[in-house]
């Protein structure tokens, strides 16, 4: 296997990684290499969200992110969102809306619901429908979640 | 499998004549391709640090150049795109969701040429041109001798796509997308893209392009012509539509018959048509 290593920089870290094949995804790297395992591989194929994290505070989907790509790029995944043994106002609202079922989908809701709340501005139903539109939740259980994330765009000061 | 990343147009270029090599743009479909093993090229040329491709630029002329690394986000919000060039942000706007529009590029989308994708019909009624660079130099295609065949393209081995060149629209003009889809995100069944302008109750300009209803976006300019500086009321837009759906060649897939897809093609060409006069006597 043919490959460099490379350095990317995660929730404000540099994190160095051994040699990384072309073909390795950013995703991979997170799980399999970092132990950051809140992005989930659901579909490998950019269509359910689960994997769903910010680069450049934006939300994409690291399973279609080549990790050698990546460098040189701001990274936030969901272990970023607040600090260690605390919970983001949005993990807060999802936890508290119990709007977490089987909780696979939960990350990447997270993090879409995450950029949609930087608008800073209340959100309706609708925005946030169109905002997690990207991710599934097999569950089903999308109105607590789109109820909870409504609350937490209301409850900003 | 190699990885290259270039800085410069150049550099790509030269990096792409090796055997089996392929540009990385935004990873939406070559990653996941990759991911399902459906390919693995030698040599994967990243164009995110491609000086240039990344920008839409508008000549005072209204003529807008899109570069080929232009993020569907990007293009959807585009103020540099006016009158019935919003065909294209409106398609844009309705490709995948809101993480797929952050990473997948127009040029990528072209490339690839899925026949259901948004962004081939809107090109189409744009009249847009498609502008490539390979080892013999530049050249420019329009968008309707580009698409070719089931993810088939003008594309030869070895180029690559710098940008999209949408010529000024009407003045007054209006564009739009019109899909239909299964689940928002999805691919389109079938779709409109629709340049329209009126001139009073005359039919000043009309381009019209299915998508999703066969290997290529159909359009019909012999009856487009046929309509131009006249009245534009039921009959003639539906002559149009059944003109376009005489034109299609539609299959079976996952989300429709081919049968459905000719049935319910002329319909939505007639309501696009429909709520785009409607826009325009509006806005009078």
């Amino acid at each position: 296997m043919n490959g460099e290593p490379v350095t990317l920089r995660i929730n404000g870290a540099e994190r160095p990684v051994g040699a990384v094949a072309p073909w390795t995804t950013l995703l991979t790297i997170l799980r399999e290499e970092l132990g950051l395992t809140g992005a989930k591989r659901g579909c490998n194929q950019g269509v359910c969200g689960a994997c769903t994290v910010m680069v450049e505070g934006e939300p994409v989907r690291s399973c279609l992110s080549l990790a050698m790509n990546c460098t040189d790029r701001e990274i936030a995944t969901v272990e970023g969102l607040a600090p260690a043994g605390s919970l983001a106002p949005v993990q807060q609202a999802l936890a508290e809306g119990n709007a977490v079922q089987c909780g696979f989908c939960t990350p990447g809701i997270l993090i879409a619901a995450h950029a949609l709340l930087r608008r800073n501005e209340p959100l309706s139903v609708d925005d946030v429908r169109v905002g997690l539109s990207g991710n599934l939740c097999r569950c089903s259980g999308y109105k607590k979640i789109v109820e909870a994330i409504v609350r937490a765009s209301e409850a900003r000061p | 499998m190699e990885f290259v990343r270039p800085d410069s147009i150049d550099a790509a270029v030269a990096a792409l004549q090796a055997e089996n090599a392929a540009c990385l743009a935004g990873g939406a479909t070559l990653v996941a391709m990759m991911n399902a093993d459906l390919v693995a090229p030698d040599r994967l040329v990243s164009l995110r640090d491609v000086a240039g491709l990344h920008d839409a630029v508008r000549k005072s002329d209204g003529t807008v150049t899109i570069g080929a690394m232009r993020r569907h986000r990007e293009t959807a919000e585009e103020t540099d795109l006016r009158d019935g060039q919003l065909v294209l942000s409106d398609a844009a706007g309705k490709i995948a969701n809101p993480p797929v529009r952050n990473m997948g590029t127009i040029g990528g989308s072209c490339a690839f040429a899925d026949p259901a994708a948004d962004y081939p019909p809107a090109l189409v009624a744009a009249d847009a041109r498609l502008l490539l660079i390979g080892a013999n130099g530049r050249r420019t295609v329009p968008a309707d001798e580009f698409f070719l065949d089931w993810y088939e393209t003008a594309l030869e081995p070895g180029e690559l796509i710098e940008a999209a060149i949408l010529p000024p629209a009407p003045s007054g003009s209006v564009g739009s997308y019109t899909k239909l889809a299964r689940v928002a995100g999805d691919f389109a069944i079938a779709s409109v893209a629709l340049v329209l302008g009126m001139e009073g109750d005359t039919c000043s300009h009309l381009a019209v392009a299915v998508g999703a209803c066969g290997p290529a976006p159909v359009r019909r300019r012999d009856v487009e012509a046929e309509l131009l500086g006249g009245g534009l009321g039921d009959s003639e837009i539906r002559r149009l539509a059944d003109a376009l759906a005489d034109g299609l060649d539609p299959v079976d897939d996952v989300r429709a018959s081919a049968d459905y897809r000719r049935r319910v093609a002329p319909r939505l060409v007639r309501q696009a048509i429909g709520e785009a006069k409607q826009r325009l006597s509006g806005a009078a």
